[in-house]
C-alpha cells in the first residue's frame, strides 16, 4: 500500500472525513485549549528527566508530561491495569471525545475504529521488568506488570475506557511515523464507509531504552532541541499522546459540530534502506504520493509541520526533500518538537493536532530555540514566535527508523468551499 | 604515542570480527569496514561502544571518521589509553 485505500483524489463515492475533536496530552499542556495556547505562546516542555535514573548520562533533559494524574483522567479503566502509554491514549481519547461533544454511550451503537500508533508500546514497563529479571530472575516478575506489556493495550484501553464493543482496535507499531499511519488508516476506513467514527493518533511514554539508544547514536541534545538551526545538537526524548476524533463530513454537519479541518489524504513509503538514516528520495516519493492522494499541488500548501527532529541528518535530508518537491517555493516549515521534544509514536499525532489548531485558529506554531538557520536547510522555520497566517492546506511530515515515512494532508473545511474543491480548482 | 601490545590488537580484532560477523581471515589492518566489509554507521557505533567497554575509555564520536579500519582504531585506542595514563 502506498497511499490511501480510498484511491487518489477522492475516488467517486468516497466520503469526506473531518476532524471534530482533539485530545492532546503533551509536555506543554493537556487538552485542546492548553496545548493550543502552548503552541501560540512558544512554550517549552523541557525539564530534567525523572522517569528513570539518569546516572551515567552526561545529558539528562527530556520533555515529560509532568502533571498527568491517571486516576483523575480515567473513569472506567483501572489505571494500574495498564501502562503509562495506554493511560495516555485513553485519557487523550477522552479529551478528544469531550472536545467533539460526543457522548461515548451513543458511540457504542455504531461501528467505529480505534487506531493508535506507537514506537515503544509500554517499554518503560519492560525497562522495569528487565531490571527485576537481571536482579532476581524470572520468578521475580510481578504478573500484574507483565500483563501490561502487550502494546495492543494502547488501542484496547480506549475501547475499555468508553465501553466501545463494535470497534476494530488496532495498534500500529510504525515507530516515529506511527501517528500518521494511524490517522491515514482511519481516514481510509471512514472514507470507504466501513466505520462511522474513529479515534486515531499515537501514544508513547518516556523510557530508558529509547533514551539510551538515541544517546548511544550521539543524537541526544545536551539541553535544548533546535531544529533547522546551524548549531542543532539532536533530539530531546518526550512522551504523551495525541488522539483525534474524526467522522464523515455529513455526520459532523448533522451534529452541528465544530470542524477543525478536513483530512485530504495521505502517502506512505517504506524504503528499508538503512536502520536509522532517512532517505531523501523515499521522502520525496512519500510527499508526492500524499499530494496525489489528496489531489493537491505543492504550490497550494501553506505550511509544513516537519518531522524536524533536530538531528543533523534528519533536518538536512528533510529540508532537501522539501526543496526538491516544492522547487524554490517551500512554505513555512516548522517543528513543534522544539517545544514538546520527540514524543515518538505520539509525535506525528500531536503534530497533526497542531496542524488542526493552526488551520482552525489561523496561526503558525513557531520553531523555538532558534538562533541561526542552517543555510544548508534553507527553510523559513518561523523562528521563536508564532505567526498569524491564513492557512488553507497544511502538510504533516513523519519519518521513522527503518525508512517508514507517512505524510498526511489537512485542509480548512469551509461549508461553502470544501477543501477538496479548493484543491482541485 | 602509546603503542598497543599484541594482546590489545587481538582484543580489537576480536571485537571487530564479532560485530561485523566476518571471517578473521578476511580482515586486514588496512581493509575498510564500510567499503570492504559491508559495515554501516550503526555497526561503527557498535564497534565504538564495545571498544569503550573493553578499554574503559570514552571515545568522542568524531573519532569515527578515523576508525574506518583496524589501523585507524589502533591509533585512536593508543591515543585514548595513552591519554588516560
Amino acid at each position: 500500500m502506498s497511499a490511501g485505500l480510498a484511491g487518489d483524489g477522492a475516488a467517486r463515492g468516497a466520503r469526506r472525513v473531518v476532524i471534530t475533536g482533539i485530545g492532546p496530552v503533551s509536555s506543554i499542556g493537556i487538552g485542546a485549549e492548553r496545548f493550543a495556547r502552548g503552541l501560540a505562546e512558544a512554550r517549552s516542555g523541557v525539564r530534567p528527566i525523572t522517569a528513570f535514573d539518569t546516572a551515567g548520562f552526561a545529558h539528562t533533559n527530556g520533555c515529560e508530561v509532568a502533571d498527568f494524574d491517571p486516576a483523575a483522567r480515567l473513569a472506567r479503566l483501572d489505571p494500574d491495569s495498564v501502562g503509562r502509554a495506554a493511560q495516555f491514549a485513553a485519557a487523550a481519547a477522552g479529551l478528544a471525545l469531550r472536545d467533539a461533544g460526543v457522548d461515548p454511550a451513543r458511540l457504542a451503537q455504531v461501528p467505529g475504529l480505534i487506531s493508535v500508533g506507537t514506537t515503544d508500546g509500554e517499554s518503560q514497563d519492560l525497562d522495569r521488568l528487565t531490571e527485576l529479571c537481571v536482579r532476581g530472575g524470572l520468578d521475580e516478575l510481578p504478573p500484574r506488570l507483565v500483563r501490561r506489556v502487550p502494546s495492543s493495550w494502547l488501542s484496547a484501553s480506549v475501547a475499555h475506557e468508553f465501553g466501545l464493543r463494535d470497534v476494530e482496535a488496532v495498534t500500529l507499531p510504525t515507530a516515529c511515523a506511527a501517528g500518521n499511519y494511524a490517522i491515514g488508516y482511519a481516514y481510509d476506513v471512514l472514507s470507504l464507509g466501513e466505520a462511522e467514527y474513529a479515534l486515531c493518533g499515537g501514544a508513547d511514554a518516556m523510557c530508558r531504552k529509547t533514551f539510551a539508544g538515541f544517546y548511544r547514536l550521539g543524537t541526544i541534545a545536551p539541553t535544548a532541541c533546535a531544529p533547522f538551526d546551524v548549531d542543532r545538537r539532536g533530539i530531546l526524548t518526550g512522551e504523551g499522546s495525541g488522539m483525534l476524533f474524526i467522522e464523515p463530513y455529513e455526520s459532523a454537519v448533522r451534529r452541528g459540530a465544530h470542524i477543525y479541518a478536513e483530512i485530504l489524504g495521505y502517502g506512505l513509503s517504506c524504503d528499508a534502506r538503512h536502520p536509522v538514516a532517512p532517505d531523501r528520495s523515499s521522502i520525496v516519493e512519500c510527499m508526492r504520493r500524499a499530494h496525489r492522494n489528496s489531489a493537491v499541488r505543492p504550490e497550494q500548501i501553506d505550511l509544513i509541520s516537519a518531522h524536524g527532529t533536530g538531528t543533523k541528518a534528519n533536518d538536512l535530508t528533510e529540508a532537501a526533500a522539501v526543496r526538491e518537491v516544492f522547487a524554490d517555493a517551500a512554505p513555512p516549515t516548522v517543528s513543534i518538537k522544539s517545544m514538546i521534544g520527540h514524543s515518538m509514536g505520539a509525535a506525528s499525532a500531536l503534530s497533526a493536532i497542531a496542524c488542526a489548531v493552526a488551520v482552525d485558529r489561523g496561526f503558525i506554531p513557531p520553531t523555538i530555540n532558534h538562533v541561526s538557520t542552517d543555510p544548508e536547510c534553507g527553510l523559513d522555520c518561523v523562528p521563536n514566535t508564532a505567526r498569524r497566517a491564513d492557512l488553507r492546506i497544511v502538510q504533516n511530515n513523519a519519518f521513522a527508523f527503518g525508512g517508514n515515512n507517512a505524510i498526511v494532508l489537512f485542509g480548512r473545511c469551509d461549508e461553502r468551499t470544501p477543501a477538496r474543491e479548493v484543491a482541485a480548482a | 604515542m602509546n603503542v598497543l601490545s599484541e594482546d590489545q590488537r587481538q582484543q580489537i580484532t576480536d571485537i571487530v570480527v564479532g560485530i561485523l560477523e566476518i571471517d578473521p581471515a578476511e580482515l586486514t589492518d588496512e581493509s575498510l569496514f564500510k567499503e570492504d566489509h559491508d559495515a554501516d554507521s550503526l555497526r561503527a557505533i557498535e564497534i565504538l561502544a564495545a571498544l569503550e567497554r573493553e578499554f574503559k575509555v570514552e571515545i568522542n564520536q568524531a573519532e569515527l571518521a578515523r576508525m574506518v579500519n583496524l589501523q585507524g582504531i589502533y591509533q585512536v585506542i593508543a591515543e585514548y589509553t595513552g591519554n588516560r595514563a
